[in-house]
């Protein structure tokens, strides 16, 4: 099992992960750098996705069911929902640049060397797999046992955040004219 | 040989590219889908990290959590972007300056 999924075994393993690596990096770059709104929700599914093939890689296979059924299936859906409701609105046309942002989006690209130079400085070696690594089984005994209450906190917040997504939505009308 | 430094180097790089679109897009929607890719990539370091040191669960329990309030974070915000529609016509992030002096 290890053998075959592992991350680091070389062979397949390393081919499926420089494919779906440079896929989620290129779809990641596309959707910020996209002109429409949804185009980049799309891209962003590219990028769900690959990482959902990571997810099965690193032996985290009730994670990656779980990236592609709330990721792909609710919030990038969410998404295409809101661009089809705004229409023509959801695009912003040409945007000014400004010197301010540019700026710090230097600043990002920079900080990113100093954790690369880092991260693979870091060679670790690898442990051995338990027995049912990363399966639901494994996974909800984790869930369940160990963090009973931050999962019913969560659901306390999703029950919170559904509530609050509807009364904001909701709304009152505008009182400005439309442009 | 892929090692944990390969996810590393590529959870940091996503994370990037969404830092950076969070910060430079003008447009509401694409801005609410930087934070997504940031919460991705974080998530992508958590489940690498937990492989690499498979004794416990926590990395992919908590990549779960995120999961979840990242959903709950995408609902409210999608409110608040059709909210915000509804008062201005626009998504375009510059024009959210209701609150400011």
């Amino acid at each position: 099992m290890s053998e075959l999924a592992g991350a680091p075994a070389g062979g397949v393993g390393a081919v499926v992960f420089w494919a779906s690596a440079g896929l989620a990096l290129a779809c990641a770059l596309l959707t910020v750098l996209s002109g429409r709104a949804i185009r980049s929700a799309v891209f962003l599914l590219g990028t769900v996705l690959s990482i959902a093939v990571l997810y099965t890689l690193l032996d985290a296979h009730f994670l990656a069911a779980i990236q592609v059924i709330v990721y792909a299936g609710a919030v990038v859906v969410l998404f295409v929902f809101v661009i089809m409701l705004l229409g023509p609105g959801s695009e912003v046309g040409r945007q000014r640049r400004m010197k301010l942002t540019r700026a710090l989006g230097a600043a990002s690209l920079l900080s990113v060397g100093g954790v690369l130079a880092w991260a693979l400085a870091a060679e670790r070696p690898e442990a051995a797999l338990p027995e049912g690594f990363g399966t639901v089984r494994s996974v909800a005994s984790a869930l369940f046992r160990e963090n009973v209450f931050t999962f019913e906190a969560v659901s306390v917040l999703l029950l919170v955040a559904i509530i609050g997504a509807v009364a904001v939505a909701k709304g009152k009308k505008s009182q400005e004219p439309r442009p | 040989m892929i090692t944990l430094g390969h996810y590393l180097v590529l959870s940091v790089a996503i994370f990037t590219v969404g830092t950076i679109g969070f910060v430079v897009r003008r447009n509401l929607l694409v801005v609410l889908m930087s934070i997504e890719l940031q919460l991705n990539a974080v998530n992508l370091a958590l489940v690498a990290a937990n492989r690499f040191h498979p004794a416990s669960h926590a990395g992919q329990v908590t990549a779960f959590f995120i999961i979840a309030i990242a959903a709950a974070e995408a609902a409210v915000g999608l409110a608040i972007v059709v909210s915000f529609f509804r008062l201005r016509h626009t998504v375009r992030t510059d024009e959210a300056d209701r609150m400011r002096h």
